[in-house]
Parts: structure tokens; sequence; C-alpha cells
């Protein structure tokens, strides 16, 4: 689009250049000094005002911006080499590319094969431009910018060989842009309304290939494919699946899998995104939607820890897809295949109105008011010790907040969020958290994974690692059962005895833990359901204070957190008073909570389910009350890295159900207890009493450095290994388990792996 | 003054003979450079699952290859070991000869795929025991090729890239050896012995007739003399001897080489 | 006029004065005294061809005495509700001039497989005629435009 209009402003001013050019003649000819003995006919009308050439010649443009925000850092100054670029002079570090340097200068070059945070390749030839001095057009996005060079980006010969690339591009390229669904997105399509030619010379056949099969997300129409080869790159050097190639030559050539298999990458969805024509469309969005009907919302992704910045895409009531959005601190652009595709999960499986449960053990629907009190009822009925809350994998912090509120108005404190475990250390914030961040961990040259398997528990954080790996040629070791990672690895240990090892000095691995120099720890958060946790987390300390992984300018001891709402749940203090308190349970209040271990409830518990899916817990539950699900609702989210960010509604609630926090607002109503909160910003506040960092939004606030490292560790230790957390990467909670699109992708792609 | 029209009408004329005349060439787009699709089907003889490995010969060969390039950069082999690959499946590759090879030189395999599907000699499709190859580039074009082909096919009763019903020969096409000054040229390669006794040996300045004989002297198992076919010749010296070049050449006249 | 009684009284004598009358009730002379359209059409009738009958009953007539672009007019066949939409397509064309077939000459042209039967516009003329869109609530076949599936109740098993 940018390029769209900046090729019309192009065009305008260039336009305009030549009236100005030929002015003069106008000028002898239109002045009234000069006897006019005819008039000079013209249909531009302007012109046959005399003092038409009088106007002052067009200001220079002013030096424009640059494109997409491109930011220059230039750390050591005397790295600095000054190009110009269409004649304005544009500062920018040694070893940046032509294409780069137009971007800072403003100019925004067309190109399909480079992207910048692939490798390049430089074989679209899209990107001509010409350079002084230079005697062909050169490939920007390949040639290093040297001192002094004169780059020019609008000269005729820019232009035509823009042209003559786009036409040879096209060559191939079948017309079906009507029954694409890149249609209106396509960078082809874009760039050749703005740099190709108006028509073609090509009389000949185009060629047509066959359509590889790359699974349930990704769809091929590889007779569109114009060789960018961003595909090939992105699967070899982000997902790290050696899959994809480029075969053949000459007009033969295709990118396939040569023999038959489908892309089993945890970020394949991406290849959609960077495919710069309609080769690689989504497959459960297929046919769906044009992209100009849909209204997207920037929000947050909560079927991990990590939090992605996603768009979602809606139409009226419906979401139609997931799209990534640029945060360079948490995703870049690239978002997980369950974060893409799970929306279809939004869809099925809706709990739309109150129920309650019969004597016949039948669901009944029923109003509000009578579900409430019934619940506010039951509440009452019940000594304070035996009410519990628990809360989900999807809950935003104001819902927790309020459940936490309400339960300790009825007496109870027994409120905690599932997946943290029994007694979570939620005290001291680096106890729970990715100090290091996500982006920090692009300086670390030492991975330890203690019983964490990133790639399935946050492909975003793995694909950072990843990244560091191969900028660094980090090394990574992994201590846990074994399973798939996609860079290098060396494999300690599977259970805690080796982390004891290493605690103890003995292993070989010590060495380089004590040679590295920004070592990071990673400690999955599946360990908190271990029952011999404190003693792990006490040798996870221990080593990070042997190896010097904890100094005042590099925190390197992380925990991974398994989903979205367990670092708020731990801000805001949800940690049981009692171990053992759902065994005692006769109220229990579940809050989207589907992954507890319901079986040991009493049967005479009275189980109140509020959540948005029909998942595991409703057998149990007494009552339903529905609510919204994160794409319909504002709620505040805190990541693995301690950054709080907000979801926004994309799409009305479904059915009759209601946001989780004014649920439980009008059942403190009906019980009695009033909470002291009737709009978002109310309980926002009350959040700012008890953690204030949650309030600010997409910042972290850095977790204080516990200088009392507990350097012991006392306490039996089982021999167990460590369990593998995510199972299934495609089903973790109740929206993907409601998804049929990855219900197909765990038959078809989990077993592969 | 008639020159535009006349061309205009040359022109047309030209268009009209071109409509009409019997289409020789074969439609550009449809050659094949390669034997084989871009992508792999599996078949009872060619699928991953058939076990392969290099013999313990190759593996000694494949040592001294990989010998010649630095440690760390072990896939520069790759095309010598598909060649070696090749030798030893005996014309072509399959799936598992380039898994075989992926291993060795500790890639992924499709990046060995995207080696042997670009290079047209790597054949990925079953080849005879002799793989005729006949220059297809303008000189030996020029110089009658086509009925050299035309006469290979038809003797031998195939098609281009096809095995004849013996297992024994395939004819295919191939670009420029270098052969030009004895165009046109065939070239022959012998996969009947295995990587030991491999050769690839041009046959030049053939003739219909001389193919024939040549093809039959291979089904015999002799091997006929390699280089001109032309006994008029020696190698790419002209017919009947030489016309130039009798004496000792002179050297150049303003160069003392001595002198400097 | 003379004639015209007289013609009237010939009628009488050879078909009885019920039939007659019979005759001229569905011919809508009845409805004439009161509709001055209808009267107006019936007197126009009188010298004019009729050139063709549509299956409908509606009578199309040609007078090429009358003033050009008056000369072709239709007496329908519905003598208390006519409307404009009552002439079938193959008709409309040689009614207003766009072509000089007839209608039953167009209706040879009329596709056999797919063509539906001409309907006349039912508008105003009560619920079940009037069109509803694919999500109206009185549209028989309404569209689901739920957009989601609630999660059914089943008992435990």
């Amino acid at each position: 689009m940018g390029l769209g209009i900046r090729a019309l402003r192009a065009t305008r001013s260039s336009a305009l250049g030549r009236i100005y050019s030929t002015s003069p003649i106008y000028h002898r000819i239109l002045s009234p000094s000069s006897p006019s003995f005819f008039r000079w006919i013209v249909t531009t009308p302007e012109l046959q005002k005399p003092d038409a050439a009088a106007e002052p010649a067009p200001q220079p443009p002013p030096p424009p911006t640059p494109v997409g925000g491109a930011r220059v850092q230039i750390t050591k100054p005397e790295d600095a080499i000054e190009v110009f670029v269409d004649g304005f002079p544009v500062k920018i570090p040694k070893g940046m590319t032509v294409l780069q340097a137009c971007e800072v200068a403003g100019v925004d070059i067309p190109r399909f094969c480079y992207h910048s945070r692939l490798s390049i390749a430089g074989n679209c030839r899209m990107c001509l431009v010409e350079v002084e001095k230079s005697p062909k057009p050169v490939a920007s996005c390949a040639m290093p910018a040297l001192p002094g060079m004169k780059i020019k980006t609008d000269t005729p010969l820019a232009k035509k060989a823009r042209e003559g690339v786009m036409e040879f591009l096209l060559m191939n390229h079948p017309l079906d842009c009507p029954i694409c669904d890149q249609g209106g997105e396509c960078d082809l399509q874009d760039q050749s309304m703005a740099f190709g030619s108006d028509r073609g010379r090509f009389t000949e056949m185009k060629r047509s290939v066959v359509d590889k099969n790359l699974g349930p997300l990704v769809k091929t129409v590889m007779t569109r494919c114009i060789q960018c080869t961003r595909c090939v790159r992105f699967a070899s050097e982000i997902a790290g699946v050696q899959d994809l190639g480029m075969l053949g030559r000459g007009s033969g050539e295709e990118i396939g899998t040569y023999v038959e298999r489908l892309m089993t990458s945890e970020l394949s969805g991406n290849v959609i995104d960077i495919c710069p024509v309609g080769a690689l469309t989504s497959k459960p969005f297929a046919f769906k939607a044009r992209n100009w009907e849909l209204k997207g919302t920037e929000t947050i992704d909560v079927t991990d820890a990590v939090g992605s910045n996603i768009r979602i895409d809606s139409r009226g009531p419906e979401v139609m897809r997931v799209l990534p959005c640029l945060n360079e601190d948490i995703n870049e652009e690239w978002i997980s295949d369950k974060t893409r595709f799970c929306y279809d999960g939004l869809k099925r499986q809706r709990l739309s109105d109150p129920m309650i449960r019969g004597s016949d053990g039948q669901f009944r629907a029923v109003t509000w008011r009578d579900a409430l009190a019934v619940v506010a009822e039951a509440a009452h009925n019940t000594k304070p010790e035996e009410i519990v809350g628990i809360v989900g994998q999807l809950s935003d912090a104001e819902s927790m907040m309020a459940l936490k509120d309400f339960l300790n108005r009825m007496g109870s404190n027994n409120v905690w969020a599932e997946g943290n475990g029994v007694n979570p250390q939620a005290d001291l914030r680096s106890n729970f958290l990715l100090n290091t961040t996500i982006s920090g961990f692009g300086k670390a040259d030492l991975f330890l994974l203690v019983g964490s398997q990133p790639r399935v528990e946050a492909p975003m954080v793995n694909a950072r690692i990843r990244k560091t790996i191969r900028a660094t040629q980090a090394k990574v070791a992994y201590i846990g059962p074994a399973t798939d990672f996609n860079y290098d690895h060396q494999h300690l240990g599977t259970g805690a005895q080796t982390l004891i090892e290493i605690a103890e000095g003995r292993h070989p691995f010590c060495s380089s833990l004590l040679s590295a120099k920004n070592p990071v720890v990673i400690l999955g958060a599946g360990v908190f359901e271990r029952m011999d946790k404190d003693t792990i987390i006490s040798a996870v300390e221990t080593i990070a204070k042997y190896g010097k992984v904890m100094r005042p300018e590099w925190k390197g001891l992380n925990v991974l957190l398994l989903n979205a709402a367990q670092a708020a749940s731990l801000d805001l203090g949800l940690v049981p008073e009692a171990n053992s308190s759902i065994e005692t349970a006769k109220f229990l209040y579940l809050m989207g909570a589907d992954d507890v271990n319901l079986d040991k409830v009493p049967g005479d518990a009275f189980v109140v389910y509020q959540g948005h899916h029909g998942d595991k817990s409703v057998y149990r539950a007494n009552i339903i009350l529905p609510a919204s699900a994160f794409s319909e609702k504002e709620g505040i989210y805190e990541n693995t890295e301690g950054c709080a960010q907000s979801t926004s509604p994309a799409v009305p609630t479904v059915g009759d159900a209601r946001d989780d926090w004014k649920i439980i607002r009008a059942l403190s109503e009906v019980a009695g207890v009033y909470l002291p909160y009737d709009n978002l910003e109310a309980i926002r506040c009350r959040i700012r009493v008890v953690a204030p960092n949650l309030l600010q939004m997409d910042e972290k606030e850095a977790p204080t450095v516990s200088a009392a490292l507990k350097p012991e560790f006392t306490g039996k230790i089982s021999k167990s290994a460590f369990g593998t957390t995510v199972e299934n990467f495609y089903m973790t909670d109740a929206i993907t388990r409601a998804s049929k699109i990855m219900a197909q992708c765990s038959a078809t792609l989990s077993k592969r792996k | 003054m008639f020159s535009p029209a006349v061309g205009r009408l040359s022109r047309r004329l030209l268009e009209i003979r071109q409509l009409f005349a019997p289409s020789q060439v074969k439609s550009l787009s449809s050659r094949s450079f390669s034997t084989a699709l871009n992508y792999h089907i599996d078949s009872p003889d060619n699928n991953p699952d058939i076990p392969w490995d290099f013999t313990d010969a190759n593996k000694e060969r494949i040592k001294e290859i990989l010998s010649h390039y630095p440690s760390n950069y072990k896939q520069s082999a790759v095309i010598p070991l598909l060649d070696l690959a090749q030798q030893q499946q005996g014309g072509w590759l399959t799936v598992s000869a380039m898994n075989a090879v992926a291993k060795v030189v500790e890639v992924a395999p499709i990046r060995v795929y995207e080696v042997a599907t670009f290079y047209s000699m790597f054949n990925r499709t079953k080849v005879g025991k002799y793989h005729l190859l006949v220059c297809g580039t303008t000189p030996c074009m020029i110089r009658g090729s086509r009925e050299i082909e035309d006469a290979l096919l038809k003797h031998l009763g195939v098609k281009r890239n096809e095995v004849t019903k013996d297992g024994i020969f395939s004819v295919g096409e191939m670009e420029c050896m270098g052969c030009c000054v004895n165009a046109p040229m065939i070239t022959v390669a012998d996969y009947s012995k295995g990587s030991e006794g491999y050769t690839y040996n041009y046959y030049e300045d053939v003739t219909p007739k001389r193919v024939i004989e040549i093809v039959e002297m291979l089904r015999k198992g002799e091997a006929p003399s390699v280089g001109t076919q032309n006994p008029q010749r020696i190698k790419s010296g002209p017919e009947g001897g030489n016309t130039t070049l009798h004496g000792e050449p002179k050297p150049p006249p303003c160069r003392d080489l001595d002198a400097c | 006029m003379a004639s015209l009684i007289k013609s009237a009284f010939q009628a009488i004598k050879e078909k009885g004065i019920r039939n007659v009358v019979n005759e001229l009730k569905e011919g809508g002379y009845g409805k004439c005294l009161l509709d001055g359209n209808l009267l107006q059409t019936k007197i126009h009738n009188i010298g004019a061809t009729l050139v063709g009958v549509d299956q409908f009953g509606n009578k199309y007539y040609e007078n090429m005495q009358c003033q050009y672009g008056r000369h072709r007019w239709v007496e329908y066949a519905k003598k208390d509700r006519y409307n404009a939409s009552q002439v079938p397509p193959e008709w409309h064309g040689w009614l207003h001039h766009i072509t000089d077939h007839t209608g039953d000459e167009l209706l040879m042209l009329k596709p056999k497989r797919y063509s539906l039967e001409h309907r006349e516009n039912f508008s105003g003329e009560g619920d079940e005629f009037i069109y509803h869109s694919k999500g109206h609530t009185l549209n028989p076949g309404q569209r689901d435009w739920t957009r989601y599936q609630p999660w059914q109740p089943t008992p435990k098993s």
C-alpha cells in the first residue's frame, strides 16, 4: 500500500517537473509583454493564464522520514558512512545494504525475496536501483552501501529495470487474482500496480507446477510461486526444519520437499505471512473472506505464556483469522501455529447460557438472576474454609482479582491458579519470571534448560533461542525427557539427579557453565507440579550462584511459565492457604480451570464452573456461568517475562455470556458481599493496590534480584525424570481443545514428531 | 517508398510459412532439462525405505574426496559424492542414495535433493547400462545431431530418456561438451562395470550409420575407439592431414623473450 | 351504434339471453361500468386485431390506425386486479415495441430446462407473497447466522 502511494507521488511530481521544464516556451508566448497574435490552445486551463510560469518553482520536498520506523543505531561513530539517496545525504553504519540505506532515507524499495529477518538471497531482482558509476542497475538488497555512494531510486533506468523484472515475474504468474486468497494483500499485486508495466508482451504458455501437500495449515498453489525462496529460508533459519528446498533449475524451478512430507514446524503458519504472493496461503482461511472485509483488532495471544502480539481479523461476530503483530521484544513478527489457527475453537463448544444441573443430572438453561442466586446460596451454606477457588489458564488479571476479593470476603483464602503447584514462590517476582527477557536472550552464550521444552511450551521463546544460537553459536544444554529440538543441544540427563550433580560441581558441564560469559538457566514451570520442587528450585539457584548467572548486569536465571494467567496470578498473590484444600472443598469455584484434577473433589461439593468453553470441568459442575473468551473482552495478561499487556475486544460475546469479573461482581452483590468496583477503571485501581506493575502496559518492570539466593538445598529429591509438560502442543487449553484445526494438526503433525 | 510495405509483406509471408511448415522443432517450453520430475514419487525401485549404502571401496574414496575439503565444509563434497553414488547405483540416484550422501556430508536431505535436481547430469530415473547422451547444442545441431538422435532412437526403439527393454541402453540429450570442432558427437556413460570401471567417453564426428555401429559394438561388449570416428582425421585435426601450420610456428615478431 | 345493438340482438337470439349475459360477465363488461380503464380498453378493442393470447389469458391487440406508439395494448385476463407485471416476458418485448416478434413466436426460444414460469408481482398481497431476505424471520428457510456452536449439555458418561 505504502509503495503504491509513493509511486503515485513519484509519478505526479515527475509529471509536474516535466511541465515546469517546458514552461519557458509558454512563458515566451504567454507573457503579457510578448505580442500575442494568437491564442495558444492548450487543454490545461492553468497554462492559459499568463502568469502560469511566473509561479515559484516547486520547493524541493522535505527530507523524507524513514520507512516503517527504520531506526539507525550507530554504535561507533567511526563506523558511520554517508551515502546519498536521491540526493539526500544519509548517515548509516558500515555494513548496511543499499536497500537498508534507502529505507533510512525514506525510500521504499520494492522487493520480494528480501526480508529483514531472513538471510539475503538476492534472487528476485526487484530491488534494482541505479548507483552512480555502476555500469548496471544494482540489486540493492545484496549490495553493501559504500561511503559516498550515490544511489538513485527514481531514475528512468531504475524504473525501467523494475518494470522489466516485473514483466519477467509476471511471465509465469497466473492471472488468478480473483480467486486467490492473497488478493488485496499481495505484494506482487501491489508492486505490479506501482512499478509494473501496463501491458505484457508474453504470449507463450505459462508453466504450471504441481501443488505440494504441506499439512493441514498451509495451502499451496505452487503455480503462483515466484521463487523468492523466503519460505525456504524461513524454514531452515527461523523454524529450523530443513524440509523445504528449491528444486530444479531454470523455468522448471519449484519450491518443494522432493519427497512427500509435511511441514512439521510449530511456526509453519508464518510462511503464509512471508509469502509475497498467493503460493502459500492459510488452509483454514481459504476462500472464507477477503482481507478488506475484515476488521483488525490488535490484541494479545493467551494460548501460551509468551503473550504474542496478534491481530484478530474479524467479520461481524466471527473471528476470521489471526495474524501476528510486530513486537520486537516478544514475538518479533512471528507467531506459533497454535496462536494462529486456534481461532476456530472460539466458535465451537461455547457456553452461551447459565445452566444449572437439575436433580436428574441434566443441565438446563436458567436466567442469570436464578443462577447467581443459587451460587450465592450455596456459598453461604458452606463453611468459609471449605470454599475454594481455582483460576484457569486463560483468566485475565481483573477476573483473578475479583475472584480473590470475592472469596476473601466470603472468608476463604483458598484461591490459586492452576499450573502453579502447591506453595508457589510468589514473594519474589524474580522467582517466577523470565528475568533475562526474551529479547535479552540475544546476548546469551549458554542455555541450560531444566525440565523445559520451549519448542512446545513457548515456541516464540524457542525461536529466540534458536536465533541466538544461529547468531552467536551459543550452546544449549538440556535436562529433561528426550524431546525434539530444532537446534543442536547437549542432553545432560533426564531428571533431577543430573541437576544435583551440576549443583555439586561434579558434572562435566560445570566447566562450560563457568566459562560462559552470559549463561542463561531456564527452569520449566512444569516442575512446579512436582513434590520436590523446592529442592529443584534451590538446586537451580545453587547452580545460578555457582555459575554467576545472577549478576547485577546480567539476570540469567529464568522461569518459563506455561500459561497466560500464571504470571499475573502470582503477582496478585493467588496462593492457596492449605495444600490439600481441594479434597475437603464443599464449594469449588472454577474460573475456566479445566486442567485441575477434579477426581479428588468430594462428591457432595458444589462446583461452579465459570468459563467460555464446555471443556473438561464442565461435566463435574453443578452450575455453569458463561463467560467471554479473550477475543471478546478487555483484560490484562502478564506474560512470562513480566510484561503486562491488554487484550482488546474484537468480536461481541456469544449468547448470554458476560465478562468474568462482571459475573463475580454481580455475584458478590447477590451474595451480599459487595465488591466496590463497577467498571474496568475501578477494578484496575484495585489491581494497582495489589500489583502496580500490572497496570504498566507493555513495560517490563525489572524484578529485583534477590541477593539472598538460597545456596544450600536440603530436602529429599525424587529420582524420577522430569515430565513432559506439554504432551500435545496443539491442544493445551479450552480453546485449542475445542478447535477442529488443532485436532487435525495433532492428528497429522504430532504423530510424525 | 516500398520498403515498409515490402517489409510487412515479407514478415507476413514468413509468418504464414512458419504456420504451415511441418514443426520440426519441438516446443522449447516442453523440453526437459533433466531426466525426471522435480519431485519424487515413491515406486518399488525408488523409495526412501530401500536401504542403500556406499560399498566399502567407495567408502575409501569418500574419505579421499572429503579430504579435499575443510572438515567444517563437508557439504562442499556433495557433487563428487552424488557422482560416486550415481556410478555405484548404475547411472541413477535413488532417494535412498541421496539420503546416504546427505548423511555423509551431514546436511539435511533436502539440500542434497536441491543439488541433484539442479544438475541435469544427475539422473533421478533409471537409465541403461550405457547412457547415450547426444549433444544438442548449436554446432552439433547444425552438423546433424537431430538425425543422430533420431537414428539412435529408431534403432533402439525407445523414446528419449527411456530405457530399452533389456536395460542396456538409454538415450538422453545434453548440452555442449566442448567438442564443437568435431561436431556432432555423442557421449557414452558406461555404468555397466560399477564405479570402478566407470567410463565416460566421447565419440565424435559420428554419423547416423556410425552411431548404430557403436551401439552394436557396445552391445557385444566391444570397446569402440573413442574420439573422432572419421578415419580421415587425427583428433581434431583437419580431414586428410594439415593444410596449414606445416612448419615450426614462428615466434611473435615483436617479442624477444630472451631480451626481457 | 345501431349495428352494435343489432349484433347484440343477433347474439341473444342465437345463444339465449343467459349465455350472452354470462359471456359479457366473463368478458368483464360488467366491470366496465365501474372501471374506466377497462371501459376504454374495451372501446379501443373495437376494430383492432387480436395478435395473440398468452398462457394467462391476457389478450394482445394491435391497431395500426392508432397513433404510433399507442398501437399495441393488452387486455388483462384479470378484470379486477390487473397490473403490468402480469405480462409474461415473451410478450413484454412485443408490447413495448422492443421487438415485432409476438410472444407466441418468442415462446419457442424459451429454454426448456431451466426457465421458470412467469409470476406476477404479489407485493402488498400478504406476507406469504413478500420476498424475505435469507436472514429474515419470516423467511421459512431462514438462514442461521449464529457464528458459534453452543456447547450441548450431555449427561456425564
